[in-house]
């Protein structure tokens, strides 16, 4: 509010300067217009001077002597007039010449009377709305200047998610995972996780980075396991997800290890930004292969937060987070897991996550409108489905982010193609529950695995965060032992080794 | 140091009134041929309105002399002729010295700049 009275007050000087400029200019202009004026009336009595002298021969007038005196004489000659006209220049003429050079002049300054006339509407008009302009500014009267700060675009709300164009032989993949990466720098010092931002990195400094983070991860890990026991789950999430609308329109969207705080970046409002920022639990590097997709295990949500990707459409974190870890799964282990679908889903350009969201309406595939919103609710990993209950959820996670690949973008009313995409996916999630690391992030998850999908909050939170606990579901992960919490980077880095 | 700064900085603020006194002559030179100009082209168009019969005369000090009317015509539109060129002449000068003057405006600000900080840290500064 200082910062915008200050403004005022600049703005109002300014603004009061620039009016009596303006009124100046008027007065200036109000003085010619009246010496034409004068000018002009001058011309009309020397017309009819002109007009009547020459009706007789001669006159007998007053001549005017010196300055003080007069004398009885005549006027002769009355049709003869030397008339100047200008620049020392004489011309004898007839009156009615001279009348003739006499409207000729007065054409001029009608002219010259005309433009000034002109002018100083013009500037009157301008004072006119100076004034208003600064009674605006000080008053705050009926209308109100609309200001907006220019805020840095580094933290956009973006409806979509941040768009990057592709040079001819670059990778996607590569650039986003390295924008999450290189947040997750800037975010550890407040503990938050990297978002996506720029950056092209070689993969070897991505595996070295996602090393560094990997381990700070671990002991964020166990400082939440050893705050989060007890709240967390529903209240927390609640809370989180105010805080991290808060903090998400705040801060830039990385949301980094931290979950009760650092939540925000995903709230909707953030959506699009959300998906290349990985909230994760765990390390957040994000996975260099592909899309950055944030796998929450938020242990009470069990709802997908609907994340804008742009265009209207929200592509669930969960969604995205399974992407990528499918697609980096693929690429480091070398094996599906079962999953041989996912070389379908691995999304390199906005064109697939069209060609993988899609609906399978009657064997056949229909392209989504938005990949956010799911048909069917149970399947919806993405869609923030409120209605769906705890049961649904757990339906849900079983699912596991393999459906929302396949989730197509609809309209909320419920498809039932998820599920049967799902149908791939179920066998596999059940199994993993407990695996290591799912590639997913488990939100503050003090107890490995299992508590999130234990806690299972009421749908009540429609936007929020992007955990999705099914995304911590299992995806049959590199067998990485289960006590030990290894990124799934790391898991499939030893994997490949 | 400082006090060196000081003088330059003197010099130069001198240098740049001189500058816009110069500037400030010619503009004025250029209004004055502007309101000629004006007043030559009406004396022109007066001139075409008359005919041959009537005399034109030239005030030369205080004399009126005798004119052509042919004569009269040439004349003045020689004279709006030269005026223009001068007009036009003056309007290059005058851009040059704005050139000029600005210049010497930045030499004045970053003098007294250096002016400051040396008076500012006290210590000798080139």
């Amino acid at each position: 509010m200082a910062e915008k009275g200050k403004m005022n007050i600049d703005h109002l000087g300014g603004v009061v300067r620039l009016r009596e400029e303006h009124q100046k200019v008027v007065k200036d202009c109000e003085s010619r217009i009246q010496h034409w004026k004068k000018v002009s009336g001058d011309y009309e009595a020397l017309n009819e001077r002109l007009q009547t002298l020459p009706d007789q021969l001669c006159y007998d007038i007053m001549v005017p002597f010196g300055p003080l005196a007069f004398m009885p004489g005549k006027l002769v000659h009355t049709n003869e007039v030397t008339a100047l006209l200008g620049d020392n220049w004489f011309a004898k003429c007839s009156a009615k010449q001279a009348q003739k050079l006499v409207n000729h002049r007065m054409k001029y300054v009608k002219s010259e009377l005309d433009d000034l006339n002109k002018t100083m509407k013009n500037f009157e008009d301008r004072v006119g709305f100076v004034k208003n302009l600064e009674t605006m500014s000080t008053t705050k009267g009926d209308y109100v200047d609309i200001r907006e700060e220019a805020e840095n675009n580094d933290t956009v709300v973006a409806k979509g998610k941040p768009r990057i164009a592709h040079k001819p032989n670059s990778k996607p993949k590569l650039d986003a995972v390295l924008d999450l990466k290189e947040e997750d720098e800037e975010d550890e010092g407040k503990g938050r996780d990297g978002g996506s931002t720029k950056g092209v990195v070689t993969e070897e400094e991505l595996w070295a980075r996602l090393d560094e983070l990997e381990k700070l991860e671990e002991l964020q890990d166990e400082q939440y396991r050893l705050s989060d026991n007890a709240d967390m789950n529903g209240e927390d999430t609640s809370s989180f997800s105010s805080e991290e609308e808060k903090e998400g329109d705040a801060a830039p969207p990385v949301n980094g290890l931290s979950l009760k705080p650092s939540w925000t970046s995903l709230p909707h409002s953030k959506a699009p930004p959300s998906v290349d920022r990985n909230e994760e639990e765990y390390d957040e590097e994000e996975e260099g292969s592909c899309l950055p997709t944030i796998f929450f295990s938020h242990t009470v949500e069990p709802k997908k937060v609907r994340i804008n990707t742009g265009k209207n459409t929200t592509l669930k974190f969960s969604e995205r987070k399974e992407q990528k870890e499918h697609s980096k799964r693929k690429k480091k282990n070398g094996h599906n897991n079962g999953h041989s679908h996912h070389e379908l889903h691995k999304i390199t350009t906005p064109a697939d996550i069209y060609r993988l969201f899609v609906d399978v309406k009657n064997g056949e595939p229909i392209p989504r409108k938005s990949i956010l919103k799911s048909r069917s609710r149970e399947n919806s990993v993405c869609s923030d489905t409120s209605e769906s209950s705890a049961a649904d959820f757990e339906e849900r996670r079983m699912m596991g982010r393999s459906f929302s690949h396949d989730e197509a973008t609809h309209s909320d009313t419920s498809d039932g193609i998820t599920e049967e995409d799902s149908p791939t996916a179920v066998p596999l999630h059940p199994a993993s529950r407990f695996e290591a690391f799912s590639g997913t992030v488990v939100e503050k998850d003090p107890m490995p695995s299992a508590v999130p999908h234990l806690t299972i909050a009421p749908p009540a939170l429609p936007t929020i965060l992007e955990r999705k606990q099914e995304e911590v579901a299992p995806d049959a992960p590199p067998p990485q032992q289960a006590p030990k919490r290894v990124s799934k980077f790391k898991a499939a880095r030893l994997q490949q080794k | 140091m400082a006090d060196a700064i000081q003088k330059k900085l003197k010099a130069e603020v001198e240098k740049y009134t001189q500058m816009q006194k110069d500037v400030s002559k010619s503009v004025s030179a250029r209004q004055k041929l502007e309101t000629q100009l004006t007043e030559n082209n009406i004396v022109k168009e007066e001139l075409d309105l008359l005919d041959g019969t009537n005399t034109v005369y030239k005030l030369i000090g205080p004399v009126l002399v005798k004119q052509d009317l042919d004569e009269a015509k040439a004349t003045v539109t020689k004279r709006l002729e030269y005026i223009n060129g001068e007009i036009q002449r003056y309007e290059a000068l005058l851009k040059e010295m704005e050139k000029k003057s600005e210049q010497h405006r930045e030499v004045l600000s970053s003098l007294q700049q250096e002016f400051q900080k040396a008076q500012g840290l006290a210590v000798g500064k080139v």
